[in-house]
């Protein structure tokens, strides 16, 4: 902990509520405050997508794991921008054309019957939740790390710097937050990139080279992290479908103004993100190479600690002024990543919950737009109290399951239900309660009896369940279909919300 | 390119869709759009399920060596990257050069309709 660590932080802390304070007083209606008036460009919107996906478990997760486990991290890197294609090629247009602030607003459209959107809201939830505690988590514990706080306290500091983004800033604020530090993070990912290649003559390949002699001849090989080759092939359609299901990241595409622009902003993302998880798998070599495979593993169990070390050793070591610049530029944009990432998925569950739950299902949508955004921002802060205390008594907590559960039931729940929702005529509520139910139910309980929880006493083999969960999902959602018996007028509705999806044009009711 | 009609969510009226799904056209924009999306998502399912695969079951092969210190796997993962930009950036090209001007067609034909007493 030094000064110029404090000075960068307080720096990115005031640009910040800089941001808030001045989107607050654009933030007027229910579209400003979930969808920043769905004026963002495709450019914006790229960076804010690329500052939500690159959460603290990417930015220093993908370096930690590529240094500690070799191949595996590098697996877990690339997964993310495949997923892209999926949301690209299937996911972000239909989702632009058909929903106004949230993913229930999808289900609802197609199926109007209240049980359908129930059903969405609780997955949006638990979702949300799964991811949203143990960034709070990690949050927690990286500012306890460097300011020396109370673990709770470091907690609190993050609750409150997201609840300020939302509440007072909405949707607006949150982008630019996210857009902030999208660019911050690409720039220390462009420096750390330089220094690392520079010491070995601008050469990957000797990177690979020097790590396998150093880390041993398996280093290189996958399998050192997810032993289970079952839990490879999990990983794998996890990413491949899951990201495509988490809502943090699809309410991002009504933020832009029209079907073209939500495509374009997936274009952007690809290759920002992309480029920087390639980056990754290069710092986790080059940690190895330049500090070694022994001393990474001292005071850095889970490997999260790897990139600021690496940063310090480039800067030029313990101690010396490059060193501590490198150290603290780091460690302060992973806390932006982090008040970042919690701040978007707050806005998200205030959207299932104020707008989804309060809005439509309680009161019909029978609600003055005044008092959506009153009850909006209330939400937001209730949402952000209660991942706080979640954060809180996760400490201790293997915090890392949680994140596998969420992209997991992203992928079994979520996901089959949104795709079903868009493009299979026959799918009706009966399918929604079967797809998220099964879906749901699968996840979490294989997730809590695998090794992720119970260790060595597991009573089933993998950590990454999907493999079973998402095949579970699927026959529960066509299952759920068949059960409920056909229904010709909703089928026969399912040409408007074919017509919607292709050109954007409503019906009016 | 903002189309200001769509981004207040154009409404039309509440029949205007049936005539709308019906038309050639409409038909025309689905069969164009699965032609080219199936096979790009065959493309990136076939490519990275297969990695995922083989990092389970295929170690010994993805540890061939085949540039110098880079083994098959890592070589591998670097294809999935420069597949899914290329992926990107033909999708990008097909859907500006060939969906959103048919998209167009319908939505001008639908409008046009509606305007008719």
């Amino acid at each position: 902990m030094n000064l110029i660590t404090i000075g960068m932080f307080a720096a990115i802390l005031l640009i910040s509520l800089g941001i808030t304070a001045w989107a607050a007083r654009r933030t007027r209606t229910t579209v400003d405050f979930y969808a920043a008036g769905k004026g963002l460009t495709a450019a914006q919107n790229g960076f804010a997508l690329a500052g939500d996906w690159c959460s603290a478990a990417a930015f220093l997760g993908f370096t930690g794991l590529t240094a500690l486990y070799g191949m595996d991290g590098a697996l877990y890197a690339v997964g993310p921008l495949v997923a892209f294609c999926t949301v690209l090629l299937l996911i972000a247009e239909p989702l632009r054309n058909t929903g106004t602030y949230t993913i229930g607003d999808v289900i609802m459209y197609r199926m109007r019957q209240p049980p359908a959107l129930a059903a969405a809201i609780i997955g949006t939830i638990v979702i949300n939740l799964a991811y949203l505690v143990p960034q709070m988590a990690g949050g927690g514990l990286l500012i306890k790390l460097l300011f020396g706080f109370r673990y709770d306290v470091s907690v609190m500091l993050v609750g409150l710097g997201m609840i300020i983004y939302v509440a007072v800033g909405g949707m607006l604020a949150t982008s630019w937050v996210q857009i902030v530090k999208a660019i911050l993070m690409l720039g220390a990912g462009f420096v750390i990139l330089i220094l690392s290649l520079k010491g070995v003559g601008f050469d990957p390949l000797a990177l690979f080279a020097s790590a396998e002699a150093k880390a041993g001849p398996n280093f290189l090989l996958p399998g050192n992290l997810l032993k289970n080759p079952f839990d490879e092939v999990s990983l794998g359609l996890g990413y491949m479908l899951g990201l495509a299901g988490l809502p943090h990241v699809m309410t991002r595409f009504y933020t832009v103004p029209d079907a073209t622009t939500a495509r374009r902003s997936v274009i952007w993302v690809m290759f920002l993100a992309g480029a920087f998880f390639a980056c990754t798998t290069i710092f986790g070599l080059a940690a190895v190479h330049y500090i070694g495979p022994e001393a990474l593993r001292v005071g850095n169990p889970g490997g999260n600690l790897t990139l600021p070390l690496l940063a310090q050793y480039l800067g030029g070591g313990k101690g010396t002024t490059g060193g501590d610049l490198m150290l603290g530029f780091v460690s302060a944009v992973a806390v932006a990543t982090i008040l970042a990432v919690v701040a978007g998925l707050t806005l998200a569950t205030s959207g299932a919950v104020a707008n989804d739950l309060y809005v439509n299902l309680i009161k019909k949508g029978n609600v003055e737009e005044r008092q959506q955004v009153l009850v909006a921002r209330i939400t937001a802060i209730v949402v952000g109290v209660v991942a706080t205390l979640l954060g809180i008594l996760a400490e201790g907590v293997n915090v890392a399951v949680l994140v596998i559960l969420a992209i997991c039931i992203a992928a079994s729940a979520n996901f089959p239900v949104l795709a079903l929702s868009l493009f299979w005529r026959r799918f009706n509520t009966g399918g929604v309660i079967g797809g998220m139910g099964l879906g749901l139910i699968s996840s979490v309980g294989l997730a809590l009896i695998g090794p992720a929880y119970l260790g060595p006493h597991a009573l089933w083999p993998l950590v990454n369940p999907t493999v079973v969960a998402l095949p579970l999902g699927i026959l529960g959602a066509v299952l759920g279909s068949l059960i409920a018996g056909r229904n010709h007028e909703h089928e026969k509705r399912f040409g408007e919300v074919t017509f919607r999806i292709q050109t954007g044009l409503r019906s009016r009711s | 390119m903002v189309d200001k009609a769509k981004q207040s969510g154009a409404d039309i009226a509440p029949d205007a869709w049936i005539e709308g799904v019906q038309g050639a056209e409409f038909k025309t924009l689905i069969d164009t759009k699965r032609r080219s999306i199936v096979p790009m998502i065959a493309i990136y399912v076939v490519g990275y399920m297969g990695l995922s695969v083989l990092a389970g079951f295929g170690r010994g092969i993805l540890g061939i060596k085949v540039l110098g210190p880079v083994n098959l796997g890592f070589a591998l993962i670097a294809g999935n990257y420069v597949m899914s930009w290329a992926l990107a950036l033909v999708y990008a090209r097909v859907s500006a050069n060939s969906h959103d001007p048919l998209v167009k067609i319908v939505v001008e034909k639908t409008r046009a309709r509606r305007s008719v007493p």
